[in-house]
């Protein structure tokens, strides 16, 4: 029973640190940007989304409309700042990166904007039910994270494995300047390519707002720093290992916490398996030397 | 007995053989490695200078197995190499580059941390190094922004202010035009009077011919042939060799 | 604005030039990218507090005991090093931060999320150092220390070994250069001068929490090299001055200050990737116009 539910809830939280490492992954994987500022897209995608909800009440819409706002955020971010510093050291995209995140952060904190309280985000499940089966219960709120999950995943799947865009980026992630020599539109690429993983973080953070009831200004900061771990361990750039390495940290976390306690924080457990992930498999759980 | 022999060398990269069996040796001469691409003269030398530890097999300097020991400690043996791919210190200036090679000897003892480099001594070796490759002009040019043939003869300064016994040149003539492939040649004849015996990888026939006393040739990771220039240019497997590949 | 807060906000920066170029020795000399200096930076300060309280022991054992104790702890975590480059081990150094300052935190020995306080004022030569004058001149004189050494560092062989594994790893063997000791010897020689800033700060606030050695401070002192002019002396010490005193000359716009702040890095990334002072940036080729000091500009490569 412990095991299952322990399980079932692993995998929830997994979905949400998915969504968002996986718009970091694709990022790193065609301009090798750390981008630190990613988690200011997660929050402000939360932001408009509870902001459209309290509007219109309707979970799917301030859903859809939140990805779009960050998509577009996140191709802003990219074409007024990364776009020039593709071929400098890469301290300098990672200081700029930091700016944007240390700004943004603080004009989101601002009163016109969400202030410095929280606020909640009362959409519940949207409708969706909730699972009761004898070893493990799935509450509306979970099952929403999942679905919309499964689903997102599956639709970024069928655009990079179906559709010629999908391919350019396959190829630009592989060789940036390769993919250039063959006539691949590297800045159209590139900018879906943040709109994509953008709108994913802009999903994370409505989810996670509404599993918690909560949006405030630096929901941001920790699960962009657990995105961080798992672009690690899935190999930097690799959607698959993005996946895997998301299931795997939730589980280690979650098991680890119930049955050692609270020995070290959960948010620890993750650093050390980063450092020891780096220092024994530093390609990743699925890349090689 | 031979200043280098290596015994039987074998080498995979993952379920890729680089070299089978390969056993060769080299005295005081200038001994050249030619082969089409791939036949593995470049991953000999890594293995020579220890940045790559043979699968199989020995490498023996001055009688004694050295296969398994790190870059930084057989250069202090006196084995030094250039790279195919130059690699200077970009962020340093000519004199830098030959000063860094000087310091050889204090960076595994505690006094290189803290005796100043730029002494006179150092500084005077360092302009004999630079008169020596004809760089005296560029001293104070940083590394990066040179043409490329500068950027091998900088290697080649920094290579012999660590005062090797040998010296492995990884194809130094490429990307040269043909009065410096000349002025090369002879620097390496200069360099190979003074006493310092000469590894050199080539893929211009012509150079290695007329430069090298004997000539080992590779391919596809083995040796086909040994011998002196001549026997190799009459050679039948060396020419169907490189024909083979055009 | 009182003396005193001049004083106060003088004193920090006199702390954050230490800091910045102890991480300027890791990042500028040995091209190894660290985004966990805060971490040194508190070990130093609780080395330093739990001396001071735990123990009763005088300030200059602290002190030195902070530097030893930081830099041996430094020479451990530099051990990532050895196995990652680049963004791995900009991340590998964020990890260390995070784990650190869990340790702070949930370990009773160093006081918990409540910290340590009444860490005692140094005494030195029967004065006690309290805030004003006397300590602003002591951290000047850890900052000028910290200068002659990474000056000194910057003129012997180990300097030159830095550069040479910044540059290329493989040349650097060729060379006889071992890149792992000398990325160890950056790692323990950055972590003990940031120990001893740790100390400084420890006794000067009195109190030490573990949130104030949390990773944004990792970030604001790399923001500092990196805006300064990574590689040179002056750099970090003009990016120290400068960043510090930012936040505080738009105190008038309070409210924005950390937005300007951000936006003042992200321009400078944009428009002076070098640094405001550093080798090949506009400021400092109008201030020296015939200098010919090319060579130290960083490489413009993606690697």
């Amino acid at each position: 029973m412990d095991f299952a539910q322990n399980l079932s809830n692993a995998i929830i939280l997994g979905c949400t640190y998915l969504l968002m490492a996986a718009g970091l992954t694709m990022v790193y994987g065609v301009l090798k940007v750390l981008h630190i500022a990613h988690a200011s897209v997660y929050t402000i995608g939360a932001f408009v989304g509870v902001l459209v909800y309290s509007w219109v009440g309707n979970f799917w819409l301030s859903l859809l409309i939140a990805m779009i706002f960050s998509g577009v955020f996140g191709i802003l971010i990219y074409r007024f700042s990364y776009y020039y510093l593709l071929d400098v050291p890469r301290t300098v995209p990672l200081i700029a990166s930091i700016g944007l995140f240390v700004m943004l952060t603080d004009l989101l904190q601002k009163p016109f904007l969400m202030g410095p309280y929280q606020r909640a985000f009362p959409a519940g499940g949207a409708g969706l039910p909730r699972i009761d089966t004898p070893w493990f219960s799935i509450t509306s709120k979970q099952l929403l994270i999942f679905s919309v999950t499964i689903v997102l995943m599956v639709l970024v799947y069928l655009l990079l494995t179906r559709t010629r865009i999908g391919l350019g980026w396959q190829a630009a992630s592989l060789d940036r300047e390769m993919a250039a020599a063959v006539g691949i539109n590297l800045n159209r690429i590139i900018a879906l390519n943040f709109f994509i993983g953008s709108a994913l973080a802009g999903a994370a953070g409505v989810l996670v707002g509404i599993y918690n009831n909560s949006v405030f200004a630096t929901m941001g900061d920790l699960p962009s720093y657990k995105a961080f771990i798992i672009i690690v361990l899935g190999g930097m750039g690799s959607l698959p290992g993005a996946i895997l390495a998301s299931l795997l940290l939730a589980i280690v976390e979650n098991f680890l916490v119930a049955s050692i306690g609270y020995v070290l924080p959960r948010d620890s457990i993750a650093f050390l398996v980063l450092i020891l992930m780096l220092m024994f498999r530093p390609h990743g759980l699925l890349g090689q030397e | 007995m031979p200043i280098l022999e290596v015994e039987r060398v074998s080498h995979w990269f993952g379920g890729l053989q680089a070299l089978k069996d390969v056993s060769l040796y080299a005295d005081r001469e200038i001994l050249g490695l030619i082969g089409p691409n791939g036949a593995g003269k470049t991953t000999l030398f890594n293995i020579i200078s220890g940045f790559l530890t043979p699968t199989h097999g020995k490498v023996i300097y001055l009688g004694k197995p050295v296969q398994h020991l790190p870059p930084h400690q057989i250069v202090r043996l006196g084995i030094a190499r250039t790279f195919q791919i130059v690699k200077p210190f970009a962020n340093l200036t000519v004199e830098e580059n030959v000063l860094a090679g000087i310091g050889m000897p204090y960076y595994a003892q505690f006094r290189g941390l803290v005796a100043p480099y730029r002494t006179t001594a150092n500084v005077h070796t360092a302009s004999h190094l630079l008169e020596l490759t004809d760089l005296q002009n560029y001293r104070n040019a940083p590394a990066n922004r040179l043409p490329i043939g500068i950027q091998r003869r900088v290697e080649i300064a920094r290579a012999l202010a660590i005062k090797p016994k040998l010296l492995l040149l990884d194809e130094p003539a490429a990307g040269l035009v043909a009065k410096e492939t000349l002025e090369l040649a002879n620097l390496i004849k200069n360099l190979h009077q003074q006493g310092i015996n000469i590894i050199l990888i080539e893929h211009n026939m012509r150079f290695a011919m007329s430069l090298c006393q004997r000539i080992v040739v590779l391919a596809q990771g083995e040796i086909i042939a040994q011998g002196q220039p001549i026997e190799i240019q009459a050679n039948e497997k060396v020419i169907n060799a490189y024909l083979g590949q055009e | 604005m009182s003396t005193g807060y001049l004083l106060t906000i003088f004193t920090f920066i006199a702390i954050y030039i230490s800091l910045a170029l102890s991480l300027n020795i890791l990042v500028g000399f040995a091209g190894q990218i660290s985004l966990g200096q805060a971490a040194f930076f508190g070990i130093g300060a609780y080395t330093s507090a739990v001396l001071a309280i735990r123990y009763s022991l005088p300030f200059t054992i602290d002190f030195i005991s902070a530097i030893l104790i930081t830099g041996f702890v430094g020479l451990f975590l530099g051990l990532p090093s050895l196995r990652v480059r680049h963004d791995f081990l900009v991340l590998a150094t964020m990890g260390i931060n995070f784990v650190v300052i869990s340790v702070f935190k949930y370990v009773d020995f160093f006081g918990g999320a409540m910290g340590l306080v009444n860490i005692p004022a140094p005494v030195l030569f029967g004065i006690s150092f309290r805030g004003g004058v006397p300590y602003f001149i002591l951290s000047s004189i850890y900052a000028l220390l910290t200068l002659g050494l990474c000056w000194y560092i910057s003129k012997t062989w180990s300097g030159l070994a830095f550069q040479t594994i910044r540059s290329d790893e493989d040349a650097a063997a060729s060379v006889g250069v071992s890149s792992a000791r000398y990325k160890i010897y950056a790692f323990g020689i950055s972590a003990a001068i940031a120990g001893g800033a740790g100390s400084l700060y420890a006794h000067f606030i009195g109190s030490v929490f573990p949130d104030t050695f949390a990773f944004v401070e990792s970030i604001a002192i790399l923001s500092m090299v990196i805006f300064g002019g990574v590689g040179t002396l002056r750099g970090p010490i003009i990016g120290a001055i400068i960043l510090r005193l930012t936040p505080e000359l738009l105190r008038f716009i309070s409210d924005y200050r950390f937005t300007l702040y951000g936006a003042l890095l992200v321009l400078m990334m944009l428009f002076q990737p070098m640094g405001i002072l550093g080798n090949g940036s506009w400021l400092w080729q109008k201030l020296h116009p015939n200098n010919r000091d090319v060579a130290n500009t960083p490489q413009m490569e993606v690697k």
